[in-house]
């Protein structure tokens, strides 16, 4: 067998069925092994491959289907452009230690450095968005290299790992794979938490803070048994939004600069902040010099590199978390903390300044983003996974859809990546075939990855889609209503296409609404269709997402519709 | 963040040792540049399978914060900070 063939069945034998890619010159290598195997119909498993309809989508998916299966995902173009379009997948992967595989063709041996057609130096330009990358110079190296990306993407604090693999290489033959040695686990042992245990208990306000790092490390249960073990108030980063599940009666929301008041005042507030599977974020942060500011700071997290990156911590602990939380969990089980008056005032905080819509009950009423997410919230099955895209929707999501598992809600938190969550929503599809899968996002987001309409209509994948149209880009239009003088600039998109005629091209059926009373029936209608369909929500230009805090501010300013209607009375735009 | 010095500048010395891949000089030029620190001097010896780097770097930013992003690196293998140094000269 040559080394495409021998890439397959590493891949294969390693457990990975489904990889998401695009062919072309340089890679054509891997692509005649793939039907070749197709013809030969070889032993059941063999690996799907689902043909995006861009390659961002393609990394995007794989991203996608990392985040909702917990497994690794990959993706696979060719040189040149088909390189260059996975870059922004791989850079959300990236700030978002999502474990990937990128495997591109490369132009053969003899043409790297001659400008060949479609030569990019890949391994130059992907640097910065990997975890490590590898240009193959020769064949014999191909079954280590392997071996050595699909271990690395997945351990510690994961991540995408990039093969770069010449043409000529591709072709070189090469002995089958020896039978994949699954590597022994990684020993989970827990560092010494006796500080941090002395240091938790000298508190009176201990406030606890959870990032993404917790359902990377599958440590949702530990953290969990932990949350009620020791009883502490909590909140959560973007990406931690799930940790604490459902009944946990201590959970004070999202922090940051969309946070709840209750969270950034318990922030700033406790006397004791640990830190959870997070990095301290500026979204989630605000000022750094004003966050948390009479607290003491335990940091708990897989990557060493990020404890005292951006505050000092009094106790920094690089550990798995598992087995970290188990210590924690079983000496505060024998001798629980005390901190009844402090967490019955953040229970009483989150009631009076947790996250609340307005209600409009008139029945003609326009649509609200978050009456619509809640209703969508308490209408979906428990176990749907919300794929979002980024902007105002992105946030309302964040704000009021209850989410039972970090691993239901896909977010692109370190990049932002607006067209994220359409190829991220069939990448949780093809991880999560029998449960409900929704794209949430806006009229600018969808825009950037429409063309996977095509992909959800080739797999005949029952993804749904439901679109917030505002006609703008609304998250830069509210920061320009606040924040620079209400002067509106390029973010107009009030000549979208017809996005329900634009599904019906793609052979998708769509609905569109527009009142109040339209919502039930509309979501009811999306959740009761058995195939793919799109919701059009026509929702207000002047929609915002409260509170807000100025970018750079301190995370106790934060600012509520008050402010809009005192500062920047909307009919004052300037014209 | 520019790598430009300030008063405040910080002078470093740093060994690393690491694997002879196509793309570890980058590697680890692109870091310093990013986390802040500007390389002045720097000297590699090709050993075969390993790259014996010598660095002197000048940053305001906490050099241990440097180190541990290049300890991150998959190619690095060993990573040894020097004494710090005087303060550098102003040169912006």
């Amino acid at each position: 067998m040559n080394a495409a063939h021998h890439i397959l069945e590493t891949l294969q034998r390693n457990g990975i069925d489904t990889v998401f890619g695009y062919p072309g010159g340089c890679i054509m290598p891997l692509y005649d092994a793939l039907a070749a195997r197709d013809m030969a119909r070889e032993a059941a498993g063999n690996i799907q491959h689902v043909l995006c309809r861009h390659e961002q989508g393609c990394a995007l998916a794989a991203d996608g289907y990392a985040r909702a299966s917990g497994r690794i995902g990959v993706c696979i173009a060719t040189s040149g452009p088909g390189a260059t379009n996975l870059i922004t997948g791989v850079a959300n992967a990236h700030r978002d230690s999502i474990p990937l595989l990128v495997i591109t063709g490369q132009v053969p041996t003899t043409l790297i450095g001659t400008d060949a057609f479609q030569e990019t130096d890949v391994l130059g330009m992907a640097l910065g968005i990997v975890k490590h990358s590898y240009l193959v110079t020769s064949a014999e190296e191909l079954p280590q290299i392997l071996d050595d990306a699909l271990s690395l993407a997945q351990s510690g604090r994961p991540g995408p790992v990039w093969l770069d693999i010449p043409k000529d290489i591709l072709l070189t033959e090469l002995p089958a794979p020896g039978p994949t040695l699954t590597p022994p686990a990684a020993p989970k042992t827990s560092p010494d938490v006796s500080a941090a245990l002395a240091l938790l208990r000298q508190a009176n306000k201990p406030l606890l803070y959870s990032g993404g790092g917790v359902s990377l490390a599958s440590a949702e249960d530990a953290f969990r048994r932990f949350a009620a073990v020791s009883g502490l108030p909590n909140v959560v980063t973007l990406k931690g939004i799930g940790n604490p599940g459902l009944a946990n009666p201590d959970y004070l929301g999202m922090l940051g600069m969309h946070g709840s008041r209750a969270a950034n005042k318990a922030v700033d507030q406790c006397d004791v902040l640990l830190v959870i599977g997070a990095r301290l974020d500026d979204r989630a942060t605000g000022q750094l010099q004003t966050f948390a500011p009479h607290a003491r700071l335990i940091h708990l997290d897989a990557d060493a590199a990020e404890l005292g990156k951006l505050k000092t911590a009094d106790i920094a602990l690089p550990c798995e978390l598992n087995a970290t939380l188990d210590s924690l969990s079983e000496a505060l089980e024998a001798s629980p903390l005390r901190i009844e008056p402090w967490r019955q005032q953040c229970r009483n905080g989150f009631i009076t300044q947790g996250f609340h819509a307005a209600q409009n009950d008139e029945p003609h009423a326009p649509i609200t983003g978050t009456a619509f997410v809640r209703e969508l919230s308490r209408l979906t099955p428990d176990d749907a996974i919300i794929a979002c895209d980024v902007g105002q929707h992105q946030m309302w999501i964040a704000q009021h859809y209850e989410f039972g598992h970090p691993r239901h809600h896909l977010s692109s938190g370190g990049l932002g990546t607006m067209g994220f969550g359409l190829p991220a929503a069939i990448g949780a599809q093809f991880a999560r075939p029998g449960q409900t899968v929704i794209n949430v996002t806006g009229d600018g987001s969808f825009m950037m990855n429409a063309q996977e309409l095509a992909t959800i209509r080739r797999y005949k994948l029952p993804v749904k889609l439901i679109i917030l149209d505002n006609q703008c880009l609304g998250m830069v239009r509210q920061q320009q209503e606040l924040f620079y003088g209400n002067r509106e600039s390029e973010i107009n998109l009030d000549d979208n296409p017809d996005f329900v005629a634009l599904a019906r091209a793609f052979d998708i059926p769509a609905l569109s609404i527009h009142r109040v009373d339209q919502i039930q029936r509309g979501i009811g209608t999306l959740l009761a269709y058995n195939k793919a369909i799109v919701l059009h929500v026509a929702i207000a230009r002047e929609d915002n997402v409260w509170p807000i805090v100025k970018p750079g501010a301190s995370n106790i300013e934060m600012l509520d519709e008050s402010y809009r209607t005192n500062n920047h009375p909307i009919k004052e735009r300037i014209a | 963040m520019s790598p430009t010095t300030t008063q405040s500048s910080t002078c470093h010395q740093l060994a690393c040792r690491m694997q002879a891949e196509p793309a570890a000089l980058e590697r680890v030029c692109q870091v310093i540049r990013i986390r802040g620190f500007r390389i002045d001097q720097m000297q590699v010896v090709n050993e075969g399978e390993v790259l014996a780097i010598t660095l002197q770097l000048t940053g305001d930013r906490p050099v241990s914060m440097l180190c541990s992003q290049i300890e991150k690196l998959h190619s690095v293998l060993t990573l040894t900070l020097a004494g710090q140094q005087a303060p550098a000269r102003q040169t912006a």
